[in-house]
């Protein structure tokens, strides 16, 4: 994809576990909520699946942000298995804070019932990353 | 390899918002894919044959099914798979419907977002391997926890197909609220007849074990396999069941938490249990003024119940038939949101009522002050926008329900979630309304949400049936998703056996290389994100997979 | 706190008294013919160089996958050493019942890049020669724990000069216990640590791409690490550096890229593999044939990284790596 034609649609991966977000992002499709089309989702079985590996490479590979969204903490339906993403992923953002791109990550919880919330979470993404990279553009 | 691409119009649903024929067009040039078509329904009979039939005719490698969301017929899907002879985890389910054409207008938009999610399948699925599901024996027992109408319902019909039974319930004696009641609507019967006639039947079968007085205090194992410590007064008392039937109930609504309607301070406001049970020792005057107030603790944001409580409308309508069944030249208005009066009859009830006398006024209640003549009702008159003031000699709240108050503690030791009013959530509200995300653990009766007695009942065997048809056979397939070790790439570094929550994975001395006890290993991949050189994998959900999905996310089309 | 007081002769015989058991081993420094390097000294003590301001290799790199043969392991080593050995010995690297770790107070050291040999083994002499020169290591400017007060004892040096031997555990009484004389109380000014607040590391990947535009990724700081310990790396696979034919179909893919592609993915990735227990040692940066100045970025990381979780790697072998734990009353605000 051109890159100019990219900084007009930011894209955005998103690993949901299976259990929690990846149900709310179904049932936010089956509510017809709207949300842009560069939000994509990766559907991991629990949200500690995933690899921090996995959102740096993304991101250099071409993503504009990603994010990792699992049940709230103590919900887990692996039990514990939100809290070690909490703490990976924490130390993650802290690592993109120190090169200045803290933006691009996110951590969400979202409940399999908050489909609103997901939508507004990642709607809110969106919509930083896109501002961000239009001022990029001007500057 | 040859892969066949699936994709589903359902309807007008996906195709509406998606240019299906560019989808087709861009797959059909695309490497390795055999097959692309469309179809209108994939589910329908004739779109499963062109799955089974064209699966088997080129002999496909790999299926990728562009339709609704993964858990959606996915039985079905697998099964026809399974007939075209490819083996079921090699097919995969990429969620066109939920995540791109209901989610988005922009048909344009949307097919590249198809495109591109269909092409993360591709590319995702490149990495599956064939995988068995694992037979595992599950014990032939279910636990029911809480002996009111679902409950009782729920051991009924599982001790009656010959399942072992162990009923768990916390208080003393069995029949949970409906024991309670006097006047059960519409057969006017006494409740506790109706508990009494399933309790001496679940009494009289030798299959069904009962704990009265008895708490459950630890909750361990997984499906086909559960096991229970309760606390019984005799001591404590292991139990292993296959499976679990939650039915802990609801809590009344208290309406003390609702200190503007004065109940608790005077004798003259009541809830309509108690108007139910000692309408003779009120001591109310030959015609009475009396007031019924609707949903009590109901519908009700302020005080964090949005929810409708399904039985108050019913309970109010009948207290206002009791006083004037009893009263003749009684007063009684009822003030009311809407009636909702839910169940079968319930309509023609509500105008009974109203042939009967008793007058419906739509209005908040703001306040009941106790004086010496009786209670003065305040409120607003929401028909004509007024406010309103009356005296009566007797006001009854019909209270609703609130979650059971051992919601937190079971929700927590089961490991099953609340919805956002604390009742336990089910599955999927309508496609799965009796289970937990915990395979062989359900939810039955009102502690999923209010529900009348009926539909109590039904729930509670609905619960049992699904259980039931878990059990039946004494094994089941569990999914085949589990950690794995490759032994030659792994350094011994234990990180996976500190971080691994079911305590799956275990060290070998010798080797100095960690193991997988598969039959303990939930398959959460916590492992493998710990393990720096990924030489803990979980199958089905490989590095290689998610990283080239999300390749193909960002890649152009 | 108590320790002993000893001199470098002390040391020496009862070093050799240690060594005079069959299966007890000694690793240290050695002046060698051309300068200074790591030595296993069996059956006696050669020529030990117990100073020295030269570092080239992270000793604990030596006890990767050292298991017991039934020996005993002394190891008398810088504290950045020590704190590696720690951090493998909580990852099951090497055997903790085999190994006796002593730091030994540490003034820093010169790039092992020039020549090692004629340099000072006194420790007034390296002190001077350190604040002269301008060739002191990265790692060793910005080094916020110098003292030897990790591992099971230390060799620490006083401010007159005298040379202690402390014990910090039982393992570490052993270890004194082959001195004479008897326990005294520590200088107090012994105790104290330099107060040294740094502020929190912070760059930009256009900082980054210019620092690192000279790597050929040859990966020899991962080699070199003393706590990159995998025994087959991920990097080595095509997942993330994909090569050959794997490279080819990802051209294919996404089309043209520059080569060698995939620093960003390399150095981040590694850098989040060892944020918990890098020990800001360097020998990454040693070991970098291009002079990339990976201390910055690896130390200023895992710095800000550990302090997350109050985790200082290395300081204490019962303390759980971060990741591998959690609390869960912790991070309230990690979430977005």
């Amino acid at each position: 994809m051109a890159e100019e034609a990219k900084k007009d649609i930011p894209e955005i991966v998103g690993f949901a576990c299976s259990f929690c977000s990846f149900k709310a992002s179904e049932m936010a499709g089956s509510l017809r909520m709207k949300y842009p089309e560069g939000i994509k989702i990766v559907q991991v079985p629990c949200s500690s699946r995933v690899d921090p590996a996995f959102v740096i490479k993304a991101l250099f590979e071409g993503a504009d942000g990603a994010f990792v969204a699992g049940c709230h903490p103590g919900d887990c339906h692996f039990i514990k298995g939100n809290y070690y993403t909490r703490r990976k992923i924490a130390a993650l953002k802290e690592m993109f804070k120190a090169f200045s791109m803290d933006k691009k990550i996110k951590l969400f919880w979202v409940s399999a019932s908050e489909a609103r919330r997901f939508v507004e979470k990642v709607e809110h993404m969106y919509k930083e990353i896109k501002e961000g990279n239009n001022e990029g553009k001007k500057g | 390899m040859k892969i066949g691409i699936f994709l589903c119009h359902c309807g007008h649903n996906i195709k509406h918002t998606v240019d299906v024929a560019r989808v087709k067009e861009y797959f059909q040039k695309f490497l390795n894919v055999a097959v692309a078509e469309d179809y209108p329904f994939l589910c329908s009979e004739p779109g499963q044959e062109l799955i089974r039939s064209r699966t088997e005719a080129e002999g496909l490698d790999r299926v990728i099914i562009a339709a609704c969301a993964p858990t959606l017929h996915q039985d079905m899907f697998k099964d026809l798979v399974k007939k075209g002879g490819l083996n079921p985890f090699l097919l995969r389910r990429v969620s066109v419907r939920e995540h791109c054409s209901w989610v988005g207008d922009d048909i344009g938009k949307n097919t590249d977002k198809a495109i591109r999610l269909i092409k993360a399948g591709v590319y995702g699925s490149s990495h599956y391997i064939p995988l068995e599901e694992k037979q595992v024996d599950v014990t032939q027992s279910a636990m029911v926890i809480g002996g009111g109408v679902s409950g009782l319902s729920a051991a009924l019909f599982l001790s009656n197909q010959g399942m072992h039974v162990y009923l768990v319930e916390k208080e003393a004696e069995l029949g949970g609220h409906v024991r309670k009641l006097r006047n059960v609507w519409p057969s006017g019967k006494d409740g506790s007849e109706l508990i009494d006639e399933m309790v001496e039947t679940l009494r009289d079968r030798e299959n069904v074990e009962i704990f009265t007085s008895t708490r459950m205090v630890s909750f361990g194992g997984s499906f086909g396999n559960y096991e229970a410590t309760l606390e019984t007064p005799a001591g404590e008392s292991t139990v292993k069941a296959g499976g679990v039937i939650v039915a802990i109930g609801f809590a009344p609504f208290d309406p003390i938490s609702k200190p503007e309607l004065g109940y608790g301070k005077d004798k003259r406001i009541v809830t309509t249990l108690e108007l139910e049970n000692g309408l003779d020792e009120l001591g109310l005057p030959a015609n009475p003024r009396v007031a019924v107030l609707h949903c009590v603790g109901s519908r009700d944001e302020q005080i964090g119940k949005p929810y409708c409580s399904r039985v108050c409308c019913i309970n109010a309508l009948r207290a206002g038939q009791t006083v004037k069944e009893k009263f003749e030249h009684s007063y009684v208005e009822s003030f009311y949101m809407d009636v909702r009066a839910h169940p079968k009859g319930g309509e023609e009830f509500y105008e009974d009522t109203q042939e009967k006398g008793v007058l419906f006024t739509r209005g908040n209640v703001g306040e009941i002050i106790p004086t010496p003549a009786g209670v003065l009702v305040r409120g607003e008159d929401t028909l004509f926008g007024e406010l309103l003031e009356r005296e009566f000699d007797l006001a009854v709240l019909s209270i609703g329900m609130s979650p059971p108050k051992d919601n937190q503690y079971i929700a927590s030791l089961l490991k099953i979630t609340l919805d956002k009013d604390k009742f336990f959530l089910e599955a999927h509200p309508k496609l799965r309304p009796y289970d937990t995300a915990l395979k062989g653990i359900f939810i039955a009766g009102t502690c999923s949400g209010p529900k009348d007695m009926e539909e109590s009942i039904n729930h509670g065997r609905a619960s049992a049936v699904k259980l039931f048809g878990l059990l039946n056979l004494g094994y089941a397939f569990v999914e085949p998703f589990v950690a794995m070790v490759d032994p030659k790439r792994c350094s011994g570094c234990r990180a996976c056996e500190q971080a691994c929550v079911a305590k799956a994975i275990k060290f070998d001395d010798g080797e100095r290389i960690v193991r997988v006890e598969e039959a303990a290993c939930m398959g959460c991949g916590l492992c493998n994100s710990t393990c720096p050189s990924s030489a803990i994998g979980l199958k089905g959900h490989a590095d290689s997979s998610i990283n080239d999905e999300v390749g193909a996310i960002l890649e152009a089309i | 706190m108590k320790g002993k007081r000893v001199d470098k002769k002390t040391i020496e015989v009862g070093l050799n008294q240690f060594l005079s058991d069959d299966r007890n081993l000694v690793l240290g420094f050695a002046k060698e013919p051309d300068g200074v390097s790591h030595r296993i000294f069996k059956n006696e003590l050669g020529p030990l160089s117990l100073f020295n301001p030269y570092f080239g290799i992270n000793g604990a790199f030596f006890l990767r996958r050292m298991f017991s043969k039934g020996q005993k392991l002394l190891l008398l080593l810088r504290p950045c050493e020590i704190r590696a050995s720690v951090e493998l010995v909580k990852l099951t690297q090497t055997e903790r019942e085999s190994i006796i770790a002593v730091s030994v107070d540490c003034l820093g050291a010169l790039s092992s890049k020039d020549a090692s040999d004629g340099l000072p083994d006194d420790y007034k002499e390296i002190a001077d020669i350190l604040a002269s020169s301008e060739k002191v290591r990265p790692a060793c400017k910005t080094c916020k724990e110098r003292r030897g007060i990790v591992g099971n004892a230390g060799i620490r040096v006083g401010q007159d000069g005298t040379l202690w031997a402390v014990p910090y555990d039982e393992k570490g009484v052993e270890f004194c216990g082959l001195f004479a004389g008897d326990n005294e109380e520590l200088p107090a000014a012994m105790l104290v640590g330099e107060a040294t607040k740094t502020e929190p590391f912070l760059s930009d990947m256009t900082e980054f791409s210019k620092d690192f535009a000279k790597c050929i990724m040859c990966m020899n700081c991962r080699d070199m690490c003393p706590v990159c310990f995998c025994i087959d790396c991920v990097f080595n696979g095509n997942d993330y550096l994909p090569k050959g034919d794997a490279l080819l179909n990802k051209i294919f893919r996404g089309g043209t890229t520059s080569l060698p592609s995939g620093k960003e993915l390399f150095h981040l990735i590694r850098m989040f593999h060892v944020s918990q227990t890098c020990v800001g040692c360097g020998a990454c940066e040693e070991a970098c044939p291009q002079g990339i100045p990976l201390t910055k970025y690896f130390k200023g990381i895992s710095e800000r990284l550990q302090g997350m979780f109050s985790y200082t790697s290395g300081r204490n072998v019962e303390e759980q790596i971060p990741y591998l734990t959690f609390l869960e009353d912790e991070l309230k605000d990690a979430a977005d």
